[in-house]
């Protein structure tokens, strides 16, 4: 993150800084220029130990910036010894030695005995070196460590701003012996690096911690400048003011009510940046919750401005519509319809941001789509108006509904199919039942007047009658299994099913007279339902039979199959009556009977042709001839795939 | 006025057979016409106009209703009683024929000396 990467740079930049200071420092010292420290004292406040021991802390905090733990924690070992030693000799009065160990000074600036550090930059060194110690072996920020970094940044801040305002206590603890400004300011920026660097793994808040440091910082220079106050006034004996309170109760106060002020403040400000965070927290949370309720919905949501323009759309839209959400963002929303909508959408949104008048805005209807591809498909459209800080934007949430109404056709045209079929049945199953009690009530007035042979035909139209009873009752069982039968695919030997379908028809009078021939080559077979198979083929055969030309010379009925395009076609074609143009289109339907005076028909033989062609996953076709009719039915050929057979056909 | 002459539309062979009984039991000098389907009997009607119409309405090429409004369309003067006779009673059939101002009856098959009586009072006014 760039602003921890910012903190490293402040890190590294500490620690060049002691380096660059400790060196020049060592510098100095070493090379003696009498002249420069005569014209210059301030210059050699610094110790040449304590240059050296910046140059060792210096390094360490780059190191441990680095990631390396155990070689800074040894280095500061000597840096914490020195800082022990050098304020000891000032608590106890000892001389340790350790003074002129490296350099004997050439000058004695700024310390009661040579090479001696001050107190405070003793202890700071000891709190710097304890602090990095720390901060390489865990390689982590903790409480502790911002407090060492606490303590040296505002002893050194106090001495660095004593230097500004000729405060001497603040650099001076022991008369004579002050912490260098050089010594101050690498502290100051040691201090700052090991408070800052890192905290934000221990979530401090920056801000609040720079503010507490400058409140204690600033306590610590008032309590300091009351001391010096009241040392002054102690040395010379003199007050500061001779009427009213004194300069002391007054400063006393001043340090009681800002301290307070400033505390306040802080306190205010650690609050109520913790209540941002806070706030900031609970949005990106409620944002994300709400953002992956978006993404993850079933239903499209899409918004768009007053003008049409798309603002969003979430993943399910890219689902529906086809299109990538780069694809829709910016672009206006009818690109998502189908024409008029397509056209007409402007103005609807036109209107309705002139009149108000909604026509689906609240209210929500089924329209339609288009997807990226052209397709065109029924979807269910809610859309809401929604004000936004004055701008008003239109959600929409869109729901696919292509299956829905699919299946609502599906289950009207099957309801249509069913009423139909209970209006037919009701009238032909009773029509040969009317006119058999017809026939009977007529039989008994023949046998009362002795009419034998009228009698015995009319028995024989009643047997008719029933025989076509039989039928009809037989095909709508015919029917019934077609639709509820459960069958296994299975490879169909086609030249045989068809010979045994021939055969089956044998019996009638009919076929005697008709040549029936059949074509279809031996080793052709289809994987698919037998059962359903044979109806298809019996039923196309009967039909031909039934339908011959009494007139024709030679009649004859031809059977075919053969594969194309990917698919089985079998063809049955005869020299019979034909259909008639104008019957064609009622064709295939139910209980239409097409031809006048052969009403032996059920009406039902060509509608579970088609039946079973289609629970077979094919179709029934009818081609006219010059004379007489070719049925075909047409099914998928499992064995053989489309590409097979004819490459580059769709 | 008596009936005269009775034109029989019904594709069924035995429904024919059962009309053209009925009606010769109940008036054997009635005329009878025959018509397989509603276009065949519109043939006959454009050479003459019997006294009644016995009209089936199920019946392949043209069926009943179709051929009652080509009836209604085509020709100024209609038999004065056309009688639907029919193997089911549905209403909405019975509805739908009624509206015709010509349709007087609605009979359920078979035929009967009964609806034949019904026809003659109807013709009689």
């Amino acid at each position: 993150m760039n602003l921890t990467w910012s903190w490293q740079k402040a890190n590294v930049a500490a620690s060049l800084w002691c380096i660059a200071v400790g060196v020049a420092m060592m510098a100095l010292w070493l090379a003696e220029p009498a002249g420069l420290a005569a014209r210059a004292p301030w210059l050699f406040g610094m110790k040449f130990n304590a240059a050296l021991a910046f140059v060792v802390v210096g390094a360490a905090l780059a190191l441990s910036a680095r990631g390396v733990r155990t070689l800074p924690a040894v280095l500061m070992v000597p840096v914490f010894v020195y800082g022990a030693l050098a304020l000891s000799q000032h608590l106890f009065g000892i001389d340790a030695g350790i003074d002129t160990l490296l350099d004997t000074p050439f000058v004695d600036i700024g310390t009661s005995l040579p090479g001696r550090i001050a107190p405070n930059t003793a202890l700071c060194f000891m709190l710097v070196s304890a602090a990095l110690a720390l901060r390489a072996l865990r390689q982590k920020n903790d409480i502790l460590q911002v407090a060492l970094g606490f303590a040296t940044f505002i002893t050194a801040a106090a001495a660095l701003i004593g230097y500004a305002i000729a405060l001497d206590f603040a650099h001076d603890w022991i008369r004579f012996t002050r912490m260098s400004f050089q010594s101050a300011s690498c502290f100051v920026a040691i201090g700052i690096a090991l408070i800052f660097v890192g905290t934000e793994a221990i979530s401090y808040h920056r801000l609040t911690l720079a503010g507490v440091l400058g409140l204690v910082t600033y306590l610590i220079l008032l309590t300091m400048a009351y001391y010096e106050l009241s040392r002054y006034e102690a040395a010379f004996g003199i007050t500061f003011s001779s009427t009213g309170p004194d300069a002391r109760s007054t400063l006393s106060s001043l340090v009681l009510i800002s301290g307070t002020l400033y505390g306040a403040l802080i306190i205010h400000l650690y609050f109520s940046s913790r209540r941002a965070r806070d706030m900031a927290a609970d949005l990106a949370e409620s944002r994300g919750r709400l953002g992956a309720i978006i993404d993850n919905a079933v239903d499209g949501i899409i918004t768009i401005d007053d003008r049409g323009f798309i603002l969003s759309a979430n993943p399910a839209c890219t689902r529906i519509f086809g299109y990538a959400p780069a694809e829709m963002a910016g672009r206006n929303v009818k690109m998502l319809m189908p024409e008029p909508y397509h056209s007409a959408h402007d103005g609807y949104l036109g209107n309705y941001n002139r009149s108000g008048e909604a026509k689906i805005i609240g209210i929500g209807r089924e329209v339609e789509g288009r997807r990226k591809d052209g397709s065109v498909f029924p979807l269910d459209l809610a859309v809401a108006k929604v004000e936004l800080n004055g701008a008003t934007i239109y959600s929409g949430i869109v729901r696919d509904i292509s299956e829905r109404k699919a299946n609502e056709r599906a289950l009207i045209e099957a309801n249509a199919e069913l009423e139909e079929f209970a209006y037919r049945t009701s009238h032909d199953l009773r029509s040969p039942i009317a006119s058999s009690m017809g026939l009977l009530t007529i039989s008994r007035e023949m046998l009362s007047e002795g009419d034998l042979p009228a009698l015995g035909q009319t028995l024989q139209r009643m047997e008719l009658n029933f025989r076509r009873l039989d039928h009809l009752i037989q095909n709508i069982i015919t029917i019934t299994r077609t639709r509820l039968m459960e069958e296994d695919d299975r490879p169909i030997d086609l030249r045989a099913l068809v010979s045994e379908a021939i055969d089956a028809l044998s019996h009638l009078d009919d076929t005697k007279r008709i040549r029936i021939e059949n074509h279809v080559p031996a080793e052709l077979t289809i994987v698919s339902k037998p059962s359903k198979f044979h109806v298809i083929v019996g039923n196309m055969l009967s039909n031909a039979v039934k339908y011959h030309d009494p007139k024709e010379a030679e009649p004859a009925i031809d059977v075919r199959a053969f594969r194309y395009a990917g698919k089985m076609r079998l063809s049955v074609e005869d020299n019979g009556l034909g259909v008639p143009p104008a019957s064609r289109h009622l064709l295939f339907k139910m209980f239409k009977r097409l031809h006048p005076n052969r009403s032996f028909g059920s009406g039902l033989g060509l509608y579970i042709l088609r039946k079973s062609a289609e629970a077979l996953g094919g179709a029934a076709l009818y081609e006219a001839r010059d004379k007489g009719s070719r049925f075909i039915i047409e099914l998928p050929d499992g064995d053989h795939h489309e590409d097979q057979l004819d490459p580059g056909r769709r | 006025m008596k009936i005269n002459s009775i034109l029989v539309v019904d594709d069924d062979e035995n429904d024919q057979f059962i009309c053209e009984y009925t009606i010769r039991k109940f008036d054997p000098s009635i005329l009878i016409l025959k018509a397989f389907d509603g276009s065949e009997a519109l043939d006959i009607l454009h050479r003459e106009t019997p006294n009644a119409i016995i009209l089936d309405i199920n019946m392949p090429v043209m069926n009943g209703f179709e051929f009652l409004d080509r009836y209604a369309q085509e020709f100024e003067v209609h038999a004065p009683v056309v009688a639907m006779l029919t193997s089911s009673h549905l209403g909405k059939d019975r509805e739908r024929a009624m509206q015709y101002s010509f349709v007087k009856s609605y009979f359920e098959k078979p035929l009967q000396a009964d609806h034949l009586r019904v026809m003659a009072d109807l013709l009689r006014g």
